[in-house]
């Protein structure tokens, strides 16, 4: 293993998981700031994952060994997506590939541990949000891969670092599939990452929640992996954002620096759409999706008109 | 006679003598283990030649002569047959034990078998349409015997109707090849022309289509699968339509010739209606064997999608991806046989035991019926392709050679992206639906007494799930150990790398073992650490009532933002009726339902339309003997007409 690949391999692993609470909070805190509040400290998330740590989890009467699993399926299936997802544009050997639709596979692992968890307890709240969250994901699953067919059009691969390496340099930018792969690719990191218009982190209120729900029975070290799972969600999908729809390039240790950059500033721009978005009606989510989905044909249009690249 | 010539024919034998040996009281104990040997020795053959052996008996032929063999893709296909058949015939000992006409449905089982094992190696045309007729007609019996009402003597007649109407473009696709001879010499189609392909072609879509359930001739599918004995089902949703979709690839990829373009994007079109279509109309179904139903449908599109890229990919020349592409259509062929044979025999299960199948009366099922209920789990995850099972694994080949038609021009381009963005829309909605299968059936608490007092089914019922919920692991596992062999089924096929992970060219490959073992291991740490802290129990939180029954959800509450969203599409119809006595609300009265869209537009139409053109028919039976002789006389006359412009030579 060389020196690139070991500090490619340091940064996967420490950045995903020690440094993935980071981003909500850094979100949390610029919505403050925006709004004209002090806001959390970026660190609070770390402060709560400590307390939660700590506290004994909580079984509710009548559930299953399914229950008490989803955390942990949930948290490993991010996981196991962080090891997927190279950074910099170097993805140290995990020999569990780099594939792109290997991740939306993992994805979806998550989300079926926590929809059956929410059936186990039964409660009213969970299995509502859930039903909401699988509803937008079947139009956020078609779009992504509207995203990523985009994305594989000037390599003819799914390959993650094949991609990152496709997305670099400047050449890029002067073809429309591009832009328009960058915009529909904004709508899944909204939908993927539960923030608003289309889900609101900060209530629990049952008219708007949708991530939220299934959480309400868990408590202790189950909640706090499924907080970390969360907020490992955040990394990856802006990560993923950076490396496939961002401007990067250079040498190694210059696309760090680039990715760090760009994924507090996406952070930036998730916390100034909150401020500046209501939540969206969430049967009209999927209308926005569509747009999404629209506007990625364009752009796959547009490539095969304006020739080749 | 080579050895694995009589290997196969002594399976044969066994099957037959299997299934005769019902006639006679003392024998039946044996009929079901004989079946299962003769199905077993015949797919040891079929594997055999599917391993590299050289193919079994007579190659295929256009002489009206009865001739029988196995190829490589029969073996596979025997193979399939054999995974699916020897658990259910287990399971059919300890659901068939007790049961009224056990003796009929048993030798009637054995029939089914025969005649999918005959289509399979028939090798002229004469016995592969008798085979095939008694494919359709035999689990027919099966279902009548099993059960005898109005609606079920009905569903049987729409399906018999249904089948042989479009089976007549099985008898057309398949005739007009032996007319050209080109069973027994691929090329001989590409001489007659591009018309006569094209004729075939479409023929042997709505023959084999129909049979296959492909959407939009699919409607006896959902009709005739619920009704039939658990067992039965399994074989017809797990087999008989892959025997149906065996036949296309054999017309499509070998007599066919030069696939063109527009077949390509045709079978793509109806992959993605089939898919999209079929789980669509699953998630809003209320009846677990009939939800099963509508999602074969569905991955019977999806094993479309498979074939269309592959024809996409051979117009193209690009021979690997063709063959890639081919072999992600059989490996989910494989896949959904074992585990939609799973979730049926399942459901067998759960009937047998809570004397029902309507989703909201059932609930809390896997503590009763441990074995049942996690084989079912599996099941349920592997089919709505969640890695790692063997779900995912044909899912991920199908939709990575969709991403990859986009290398090509716009057209088969544009089809790949939007058929990708279609499979991967299917894919989220079939988990949607299996987490409410999952939910409603297994989880939660029993919504009535008679599910409350389940039972676990008997050891050979279970022990027939186990067997295909480990197939599910095993295949989700190492699909790379078969994908190559697969691959070299096609025609024009290109060599792929065998190995623990599914390397392609321009994938990041599929390493399916190593993330079984890594997500089994991540699980399990997580689950120690979990462990090691305090824990407590309490009540679900329900606003601080108790959670009773009354309270649970319903499947019609959980699909309800899915449905208004799609209420363009859906139509579903609503009734409300509100009875107020002075100004008080008295009684509610609510119902609501998803019509089918394809049988109030399409089929009711149809069905008027022809009963209504049989009635002018009709008028000319008058009865009346004048009439007839002057029928005669216009004959007569027309003839001599014709004679004499010369229109009959």
């Amino acid at each position: 293993m060389s020196a690139t690949t070991a500090v490619a391999a340091c940064v996967q692993l420490v950045g995903g998981v020690a440094l993935a609470p980071l981003l909500p909070g850094l979100v949390q805190h610029l919505k403050g700031r925006l709004q004209g509040r002090r806001g959390p400290s970026p660190l609070q998330p770390y402060r709560e994952l400590r307390r939660l740590w700590r506290k004994s989890v909580v079984d509710p009467e009548g559930t299953t060994a399914l229950f008490k699993a989803a955390p942990s399926v949930v948290a490993a299936s991010a996981g196991l997506a962080l090891l997927l997802l190279p950074v910099g544009g170097v993805g140290p050997d995990w020999s569990l590939g780099h594939d792109a639709l290997v991740l939306v596979g993992l994805f979806a692992l998550a989300r079926f541990a926590l929809a059956v968890s929410a059936w186990d307890t039964g409660s009213g709240f969970g299995l509502m949000a859930v039903s909401r969250e699988l509803t937008l994901a079947v139009f956020a699953e078609g779009l992504l891969l509207l995203v990523i067919a985009l994305a594989v059009l000037p390599v003819e691969s799914t390959d993650l670092r094949a991609l990152t390496a496709a997305a670099s340099g400047s050449a890029i930018w002067s073809h429309p599939f591009h832009w328009c792969g960058a915009v529909a690719f904004a709508l899944v990191v909204l939908v993927e990452t539960g923030r608003q218009p289309v889900d609101n982190p900060d209530t629990h209120l049952e008219l708007t929640m949708i991530h939220e729900g299934p959480l309400l029975e868990y408590a202790g070290r189950d909640l706090a992996l499924l907080q970390w799972a969360a907020a490992a969600r955040h990394w990856i999908v802006l990560v993923l954002a950076a490396d496939l729809f961002l401007p990067h390039g250079g040498s190694f240790a210059v696309q760090l620096v680039e990715l760090a950059l760009e994924v507090v500033a996406l952070c930036g721009a998730l916390a100034l759409v909150e401020t500046w978005q209501a939540k969206l009606r969430i049967l009209w989510v999927p209308r926005l999706l569509g747009a999404g989905g629209a506007l990625a044909l364009i752009g796959f249009v547009s490539f095969f008109i304006g020739g080749r690249l | 006679m080579t050895a694995l010539e009589a290997v196969a024919a002594v399976g044969a034998g066994a099957l037959a003598a299997g299934s005769v040996c019902v006639a006679w009281r003392p024998l039946l104990p044996l009929a079901l283990p004989t079946q299962a040997l003769g199905i077993v020795l015949i797919a040891v053959s079929g594997v055999a030649v599917l391993g590299g052996a050289e193919p079994l008996g007579r190659g295929f032929t256009d002489r009206a002569t009865p001739a029988f063999g196995v190829d490589g893709l029969s073996g596979f296909f025997l193979a399939a047959l054999a995974l699916v058949a020897v658990p259910s015939l287990l399971y059919a000992r300890g659901y068939l034990a007790g049961s009224a006409r056990s003796r009929a449905i048993a030798g009637l089982t054995g029939a089914f078998l025969a005649a999918l094992v005959g289509v399979l190696c028939a090798r002229d045309v004469l016995s592969f349409l008798a085979f095939w007729e008694l494919m359709t007609l035999v689990p027919a019996a099966a279902i009548l015997v099993g059960r005898q009402s109005r609606s079920v003597r009905r569903a049987v007649y729409v399906y018999l109707s249904v089948t042989h109407l479009g089976g007549a473009g099985v008898w057309i696709s398949l005739l007009v090849l032996a007319h050209h001879g080109a069973l027994a010499h691929p090329g001989a189609l590409a001489q007659a022309g591009a018309q006569t392909q094209t004729v075939v072609a479409l023929t042997a879509l709505v023959g084999f289509g129909t049979k296959a359930g492909l959407m939009p001739m699919h409607s006896w599918l959902p009709r005739a699968h619920p009704v039939a004995p658990s067992h039965v089902s399994a074989l017809m949703s797990g087999m008989m339509i892959k025997v149906a979709l065996y036949g296309l690839i054999r017309v499509l990829f070998t007599w066919l010739g030069a696939p063109p373009l527009w077949l390509g994007i045709l079978v793509v079109a109806i992959g993605v209606l089939s898919s999209l279509g079929g789980v669509v109309y699953a998630i809003v179904q209320h009846e677990l064997k009939r939800l099963l139903a509508f999602h074969s449908i569905e991955n019977v599109g999806i094993v479309a999608l498979g074939l269309g890229a592959s024809l996409l990919f051979a117009h193209a020349h690009e021979p690997r991806w063709a063959s890639v592409a081919f072999a992600a259509a059989l490996l989910h062929t494989l896949n959904h046989a074992v585990f939609k044979a799973l979730l049926f025999l399942g459901a067998g299960a759960f009937e047998r035991a809570t004397h029902t199948l309507e989703l909201d009366r059932l609930g809390g099922l896997l503590r009763r019926m441990p074995w049942t209920g996690w084989s079912f789990l599996v099941g349920a995850a592997a089919i709505a392709g969640v890695p790692p099972l063997n779900g995912f694994a044909s899912e991920w080949l199908t939709l990575q050679a969709l991403v990859h038609l986009t290398a090509a021009k716009l057209p088969t381009a544009l089809t790949g992206a939007l058929a990708a963005a279609g499979l991967a829309s299917t894919a989220a909605l079939a988990l949607f639906c299996f987490a409410k299968v999952t939910g409603l059936v297994l989880l939660g608490r029993p919504r009535r007494d008679e599910t409350a007092a389940a039972v676990e089914s008997p050891v050979s019922m279970r022990a027939g799930m186990a067997v295909l919920a480990v197939a599910c692991v095993v295949l989700g596992a190492v699909p790379a150990l078969i994908v190559p062999t697969l691959a070299g089924l096609h025609p024009g096929a290109e060599p792929v790398a065998r190995g623990t992970s599914v390397r392609l060219p321009g994938t990041g490959a599929l390493p399916s073992l190593p993330l079984l073992v890594a997500l089994t291991l991540l699980v399990s740490v997580l689950l120690v650490a979990r462990r090691a802290g305090a824990s407590g129990r309490s009540v679900v939180w329900a606003c601080g009532q108790r959670l009773v029954p009354a309270l649970a959800w319903t499947s019609a509450g959980f699909t309800k933002p899915l449905r208004l969203v799609l209420e363009p599409a859906l139509r579903p119809q609503r009734f409300a009726a509100v009875r107020v006595r002075d100004g008080v609300v008295q009684e509610v009265e609510y119902h609501a339902h998803v019509p089918h869209l394809f049988d109030t537009a399409i089929y009711r139409p149809a069905v008027r339309l022809s009963l209504r053109g049989a009635a002018v028919a009709r008028r000319l039976q008058s009865g009346n003997l004048r009439a007839y002789v002057v029928y005669l006389l216009l004959l007569v006359l027309l003839s001599l007409l014709l004679a004499r412009t010369g229109a009959l030579g």
